[in-house]
């Protein structure tokens, strides 16, 4: 038997590699996902006043610290037992819905779009933002760059900060917005909606009209059938920063219906003795390994697993995307991999809108941010939706709310088992008898780079470059070839 | 002229903080000068680009870990030596590089004329823990009194910074 190691992957947060095993013929046997874990987070909160949280979490990741602090902030009201007034949700879920746009842009433009737009098989050279921007022209590329950097400011007037945001408290945000400032962001959410449609249009033209990539989308090897999760609102439309948890079964069946202080009911971890990743699953379904399907507990919670799960969304423009995606890819639930490119462009979509209309909430503007905590402090547990998938964060404290455990359910926790599987289905399509091109590992590649992965992304280290190492090792794992990207 | 000082790293990551600890202690020494201004980020790539728009000569001071790395060996780069990787992924899609080339072609007049990046080799940086290990903290101490004289030839030097 071969290994193919793919080491690190290229364009991931933090570092990872991937592990390709490979038979006598030179097919996929197995596909293994591993990554480093940063270590000793939890007896670093240890004995901390859990207000901290929000600011402390938010550290741990360069990409989401907006999801992190949100999801500490929630899981502070529920420590404290205070509900936040309806303005100060409505302020959090703005400044959210900013961070979304942001982030999903930068995830399309940077990340994803180089393979669809340059092609996987495009020299690596040109196969990045650069090459993107050369061929789709500078004026899409200043677009991206206002688009993103307004988004970003929406978050730092509500936030404070523009990437470290502080705003949140126990019972609800340290600050109101001025008047000024609402209108400012009215004006942003409207020109971040015909962004959002532009770059639709974009995916329309590059990827839906190319029928090659559509049945790359279509084909078995990027098809993953597992159950989805995601948050939904009370009428079961997709929300990012409150609600209850769905979960749905491989055939869109509703298998699960819960609130966030309720996660261990229905989550479990297996563990694995050749990593330290965690595997979450569903603990009423149960750990069959890395297998799809009905019986096996393995779910997925990305873009496309909040649309799976969800009735459709909450805001109109978004609501016909979400019909036209399930209408062009027979019905729900999709499951497959690529189309969480999609799914991301319709979220990208919902939350410009669903800043344009919060901007536009008379409440916006209140003075009445928040509700003082007064409950002794013990335990909560906060969710919300990061755009990586379902973030939970659970605390308990002693009596003075100093904290006695941690315990964090990460994005991409979520997908570990997908990802894995997913690699390995493209790889036994990509990969026969032992051919290993630059271009073939791209697409493998591709295939957990649509779940915008995101690991272990807390250090800021120079050179800050991860190069692409793939190493081929014998049955008797004897190195055989060593190849390395710049 | 307006000068900044950029400090990357996180400050609870232990030696990955050495950039921010650095901005500190030059900002104690320097903070009276009205054309410095110091930021401390804990981010990279578009991000980290984004910050030092506009401004007209930049020094950043990050950590350092590759290969060859000895614990708290101070390093000079500018961004040219970084042009190997401009092509290269990195953490969300683009690195320094890579974003700044893309600034350059979008935006040139906002490109910092001169930028300058000092880092101090770090061993580990994958636990959670506060403060520097002894060679690292030696050798951002001996990196201020290197920047604070390189901004501020006639400042009084030999000064220990009063926190960490």
């Amino acid at each position: 038997m071969k290994t193919v190691t793919i080491d690190p992957i290229t364009r991931l947060e933090g570092h990872g590699k991937i592990e390709i095993f490979l038979n006598d013929e030179g097919n996929v046997e197995n596909a293994y996902f591993q990554v480093p874990e940063l270590r000793g987070f939890e007896k670093f909160c240890e004995g901390r006043p859990v207000e901290e949280m929000p600011d402390i979490t938010s550290r741990i990741c360069g990409v989401c610290p907006e999801a992190h602090h949100m999801a500490a902030t929630k899981a502070l009201d529920a420590v404290f037992h205070v509900d936040p007034p309806s303005a100060a949700k409505k302020l959090r879920e703005l400044l959210y819905s900013a961070f979304y746009v942001a982030d999903h842009t930068t995830h399309f433009y940077i990340l994803a779009s180089p393979d669809f737009i340059m092609g996987p098989n495009a020299p690596k050279a040109e196969r990045n933002i650069l090459g993107v921007i050369n061929k789709v022209g500078l004026d899409v590329g200043s677009s991206v760059i206002k688009h993103r950097s307004d988004a970003l400011d929406v978050v730092g007037m509500i936030g404070g900060r523009r990437i470290h945001p502080t705003c949140g408290v126990p019972g609800g945000v340290s600050k109101p917005i001025t008047e000024e400032q609402r209108a400012k962001i009215e004006e942003i959410a409207k020109s971040e909606i015909e962004f959002a449609q532009l770059t639709l249009k974009l995916f329309d033209d590059v990827v839906l009209s190319n029928k090659e990539y559509v049945n790359l989308i279509k084909s078995d090897f990027y098809t993953t059938p597992t159950y989805y999760m995601g948050l939904v609102d009370d009428q079961d439309r997709v929300n990012f920063y409150d609600g209850k948890i769905k979960v749905v079964d491989p055939e869109g069946n509703e298998f699960a219906r819960y609130s966030a202080a309720e996660y261990q009911q229905h989550l479990a971890e297996h563990v694995e003795p050749w990593t330290y990743l965690k595997y979450p699953y569903l603990k009423k379904v149960g750990w069959k390994g890395l297998v799809g399907g009905k019986d096996s507990g393995v779910y997925r919670a990305t873009p496309l697993a909040r649309l799976n799960v969800a009735e459709g969304m909450a805001t109109p423009l978004a609501q016909a995307e979400y019909n036209r995606m399930y209408e062009t890819l027979g019905g729900k639930p999709i499951h497959s991999t690529l189309a969480t490119h999609w799914a991301r462009l319709i979220e990208l979509l919902y939350a410009a809108e669903r800043m344009h209309e919060l901007s536009r909430d008379p409440e916006i503007t209140s003075q009445n941010v928040r509700t003082i905590p007064t409950a002794i402090p013990d335990e909560g547990v906060g969710i919300v939706e990061a755009p990586r998938g379902t973030l939970t964060h659970h605390y308990t404290t002693d009596g003075r709310g100093l904290v006695k455990s941690v315990n964090l359910i990460v994005g991409t926790t979520n997908n570990h088992a997908a990802i894995s599987m997913s690699i390995k289905q493209a790889a036994q399509g990509l990969i026969k008898k032992g051919e290993v091109s630059d271009g073939l590992l791209n697409m493998v590649e591709m295939a957990f780079r649509a779940y915008d992965p995101c690991y272990g992304c807390a250090t800021h280290t120079l050179p800050g470059q991860m190069p692409l190492e793939v190493s081929i090792y014998s049955n008797e794992r004897v190195l055989l070839r060593k190849l390395r990207r710049p | 002229m307006k000068r900044l000082l950029l400090g990357i790293g996180n400050t609870i990551m232990g030696d990955d903080g050495v950039g921010i600890y650095v901005a500190r202690w030059v900002k104690e020494r320097l903070q009276s000068r009205p054309d410095l201004q110091v930021k401390e980020l804990g981010v990279s790539g578009f991000k980290l680009v984004e910050e030092i728009l506009g401004y007209d000569e930049v020094i950043i001071v990050d950590s350092y870990g590759a290969e060859d790395s000895d614990a708290g060996r101070i390093r000079e780069f500018g961004p040219e030596d970084f042009e190997d990787t401009l092509h290269a992924p990195s953490p969300h899609g683009a690195n320094f590089a890579t974003a700044l080339e893309l600034y350059r072609s979008l935006q040139p007049d906002r490109i910092p004329k001169r930028i300058r990046i000092f880092t101090v080799d770090v061993h580990r940086t994958d636990a959670f823990e506060e403060g520097l290990s002894k060679p690292v903290r030696e050798a951002a101490l001996k990196l201020t009194e290197t920047i604070v004289r390189e901004i501020e030839p006639s400042d009084q030097c030999g000064q220990e910074p009063t926190r960490q």
